[in-house]
């Protein structure tokens, strides 16, 4: 799907687009020069009133895609127009504004078209890029495989940490409690570990930082290098074994998440700036006649 | 109460581990909500799906849910709990434990062994951006509010009364209808007035006309008071655009022109011009034309000739040659030998719209001396009415004759004392008569005067039987046009490419350039679609609007 709405039948919209684009710039260039551009000639007029329709048309796709029964067009075909036009949408406000801006509602309509806009080569070059990065990282699997083998390793791990003395349970119960995924949406984007863990030291316990279980395998490691039976030494180094890979585990994990919120974060600045830009022309049209 | 929770789990090869959780809280909730004192992570429990609580000495289960909770295998809403109870929910099993000592209540808490992770909902927090950040819904409810509000509606408070749109404008954080300016407010209109009610005085109409005459007169473009009348539904607007970048006050655009004058009512002299470069009918001189009658008082006429017309003759009755006096050699003048310019005569006025007016004081009489006499070439006769002319020439011969001058020829001798008589007294007066005619005839008919005029000799009987015919130059070849020599950069440019004055050997010659030499430089209105490089030029670059006296309008 990533690469069709760029080439959706034969890039059909995009020699739309342009052709819109070609016939707006012509127009503009062909304007009288004793006439100044503004929104308020006869050309100003007619490319604010196409843009408006474009806007109105480009959020209506919000409409059209969740109207599953509609055989208007495919939404595939939808979102091809709707990359293309939206770019062309750049053009014809720019001429219809003459390039006069200012801090005023106008500008304001206008920065916020730029800024949807924006928001929308940044979701499109994310639906190009990470669906296949997506699918590199969870090499086959789905998300809840990724949880499940993280549960199945903290099984084992308990229950060889089971067979050990009390530091190592509260080591293992600790890590696997104190382990953070997800959470709020910045922890999400920013893929960060933010996970702990409670270290036995001496009679007493210190929580610590644990990113990539990092520190929960430098103290097993330390205890390792202590003196010991045979049979505990095999635990450890069971033990080891199991959180090398649930760290390997939870990167992927992460990354995960982190390609998913990516997929999905650009829309929270996108759709509200859209209904923010419809306000915003809504303003803009009655201001206007409003001080004729 | 105290309460036991003996959390239950497979150990290797079949053993069963568990951990202990004691919980000293009247009720024990349970559910998948992360505060729920007995935590499920099964999909199918509610948030808050029940609680265990003492009622009337009993402890007893209760749910909200409409499954309920399956109390030995009969789903309930309700039930008390006795030792050996067994409760499910989802894939939980809680079984009711007899209370050790120092508990109230016991019970074991284990995963159901058929149970799925499906079923289960994972160990960590979300996963999912959907689940943690703000609904994009509300997002854009509230940014489509504020906008609203803020550019809008707080603004728009301001046209209910004057005194709210004060308050706003003068308050720093509140937005004002000053958000709404389109373009900046010309420098002169912004001065007189920061209220945009001054000229937009009803909402969603167009500012009318009165507006303007509140401080503007209409009589630069009309000749009467009812100006709604005669302008039609042209409105001041309709030319004079506000807030415009750059700003522009006086709309160039030509077709406010050409939309009449390409198709003018019959009866109108004036032919159809749309485009300077397309359209437009060549320059016609205005020249000024003598009365024809010579009794002096006649008013002289202008005159409209066509370039190309035999008749487009200039009748100043000034005697000039250009060639002559803008020879290369130079010419003789009293001091020197000098070679003479166009802008030693031709000035421009401050301002630069027009020419310093010629005059023989200003401009001809530093070389051309009114001297009479080769012996006395300081004498000079005064620039006037012929017969003040002579009438110095005849005071000065007989000065000449009777005074003390032992040059003058003729002078009688007589002796100390003696006075003239009468006949010697009359005999000068005769000769000094016929001397100052002698000259009079020869200046006015081939040398002084007669050199820049024209002289007739009235063969009257008169004083002086000479007329010189009266000399008026045109001042405004173009008077329908406005050009600025300062404009067209005079010091730089050769006077040459306009005016042909450097070959003119005659005064009757119009140097005036036609359009054809215009056209050189100006072109069309639309600079655009130019391939020449020529300046764009509107009818408002030459023409001012209907005035009064030109014309009127429509």
């Amino acid at each position: 799907m990533q690469e069709s709405i760029v080439r959706y039948n034969r890039y059909r919209y995009l020699w739309v687009a342009l052709g819109l684009c070609a016939a707006a710039v012509l127009a503009y260039a062909l304007q009288d020069p004793q006439e100044p551009p503004n929104g308020g000639t006869a050309l100003g007029y007619t490319l604010g009133t196409l843009g408006a329709l474009l806007i109105v048309w480009l959020a209506w796709f919000g409409v059209r895609k969740r109207q599953y029964s509609s055989t208007a067009g495919t939404v595939q075909g939808w979102l091809s127009a709707h990359v293309y036009l939206g770019l062309a949408l750049i053009l014809v406000v720019l001429l219809h504004s003459g390039f006069q801006f200012g801090m005023n509602v106008h500008t304001l309509a206008l920065v916020l078209m730029i800024l949807v806009v924006l928001s929308g080569i940044f979701g499109v070059y994310m639906y190009i890029k990470y669906p296949l990065r997506l699918n590199e990282n969870r090499q086959g699997a789905g998300r809840s495989d990724l949880v499940d083998q993280i549960d199945d390793i903290d099984r084992r791990a308990k229950r060889v940490a089971g067979g050990l003395p009390r530091g190592y349970g509260e080591l293992i119960h600790s890590g696997i409690n104190r382990t953070v995924v997800g959470g709020s949406a910045w922890a999400m984007i920013a893929g960060r570990d933010n996970s702990q863990v409670v270290l036995p030291t001496g009679d007493d316990y210190t929580v610590v930082a644990n990113p990539g279980q990092e520190a929960a395998l430098d103290w097993l490691a330390e205890q390792q290098s202590r003196s010991m039976d045979a049979e505990t030494a095999a635990k450890m180094t069971e033990l080891s074994g199991l959180l090398r890979n649930k760290r390997k585990l939870l990167e992927r994990l992460r990354e995960d998440i982190r390609l998913q919120a990516m997929l999905e974060v650009w829309l929270y600045i996108h759709v509200p700036l859209s209904v923010g830009l419809l306000a915003a022309v809504v303003v803009h049209i009655i201001t206007v006649f409003l001080y004729w | 109460m105290r309460y036991l929770i003996r959390f239950l789990s497979q150990g290797a090869a079949g053993s069963v581990e568990h951990y202990d959780k004691i919980v000293d809280d009247p009720t024990i909730t349970i559910g998948r909500a992360t505060d729920q004192v007995l935590h499920l992570k099964d999909k199918r429990a509610r948030l808050q799906h029940a609680r265990i609580e003492v009622r009337n000495g009993d402890v007893h289960i209760s749910t909200r849910a409409l499954a309920g909770v399956t109390v030995n295998g009969r789903s309930q809403r309700d039930a008390k709990l006795r030792t050996g109870d067994v409760i499910e929910v989802g894939s939980n099993i809680l079984t009711i434990i007899e209370a050790p000592p120092g508990f109230d209540f016991a019970f074991t808490f284990e995963l159901s062994p058929d149970a799925t992770s499906d079923e289960l909902t994972s160990q960590f927090g979300s996963l999912r951006l959907s689940q943690v950040a703000w609904s994009k819904r509300r997002l854009s409810w509230a940014l489509a509010i504020i906008v609203i509000v803020l550019a809008l509606i707080i603004p728009a408070s301001g046209l209910l009364h004057p005194t709210a749109a004060d308050i706003l404008r003068n308050t720093v954080l509140l937005p004002d209808d000053g958000l709404w300016l389109a373009g900046p407010v010309h420098n002169k209109h912004s001065k007189s007035s920061t209220q945009c009610q001054h000229c937009h005085t009803q909402a969603f109409n167009r500012v009318k006309d009165v507006a303007c005459l509140e401080c503007h007169q209409t009589d630069r473009h009309v000749n009467s008071t009812a100006t709604e009348a005669i302008l039609g539904e042209q409105r001041c607007a309709s030319c004079h655009l506000e807030h415009n970048e750059p700003p522009e006050l006086v709309k160039q655009h030509q077709n406010l022109c050409a939309d009449c004058h390409a198709d003018l009512p019959a009866g109108v002299e004036l032919a159809a011009a749309t485009d300077f470069l397309k359209q437009h009918p060549d320059l016609q001189p205005s020249l000024l034309r003598p009365p024809l009658a010579n009794d002096g008082d006649a008013e002289w006429t202008v005159q409209r000739i066509a370039l190309d017309d035999p008749r487009l003759i200039d009748r100043s009755r000034l005697k000039f040659d250009h060639s002559v006096h803008l020879d290369a050699e130079g010419l003789t003048t009293p001091d020197d030998r000098r070679v003479l310019v166009c802008t030693d005569c031709h000035r421009v006025e401050t301002g630069g719209a027009r020419m310093i007016p010629i005059s023989m004081d200003e401009h001809c009489s530093g070389c051309h001396t009114l001297n009479f006499d080769a012996d006395d070439p300081d004498r000079e006769v005064p620039h006037g009415e012929p017969e003040k002319v002579l009438q110095i020439l005849i005071e000065y011969y007989s000065a000449r004759l009777l005074g003390d001058d032992p040059q003058a020829t003729g002078r009688r001798l007589r002796r100390p004392g003696q006075a003239l008589t009468r006949a010697d007294r009359d005999r000068v007066a005769g000769e000094a008569r016929k001397k100052a005619m002698a000259v009079a005839q020869d200046i006015f008919e081939r040398t002084t005067c007669a050199n820049c005029h024209e002289v007739s000799s009235t063969g009257e009987g008169g004083a002086a039987p000479w007329r010189v015919e009266a000399v008026k130059l045109t001042q405004e070849f173009y008077p329908r046009a406005v050009f600025s020599h300062q404009a067209h950069d005079t010091e730089a440019v050769d006077c040459g490419l306009c005016h042909a004055a450097a070959d003119s050997e005659s005064s009757a010659d119009v140097l005036m350039p036609g359009i054809d030499t215009c056209r050189e430089c100006h072109g069309s209105a639309v600079a655009r679609r130019n391939h020449s490089g020529q300046i764009a030029s509107t009818c408002i670059m030459c023409h001012r609007f209907h005035t009064p006296d030109k014309g009127s309008f429509p």
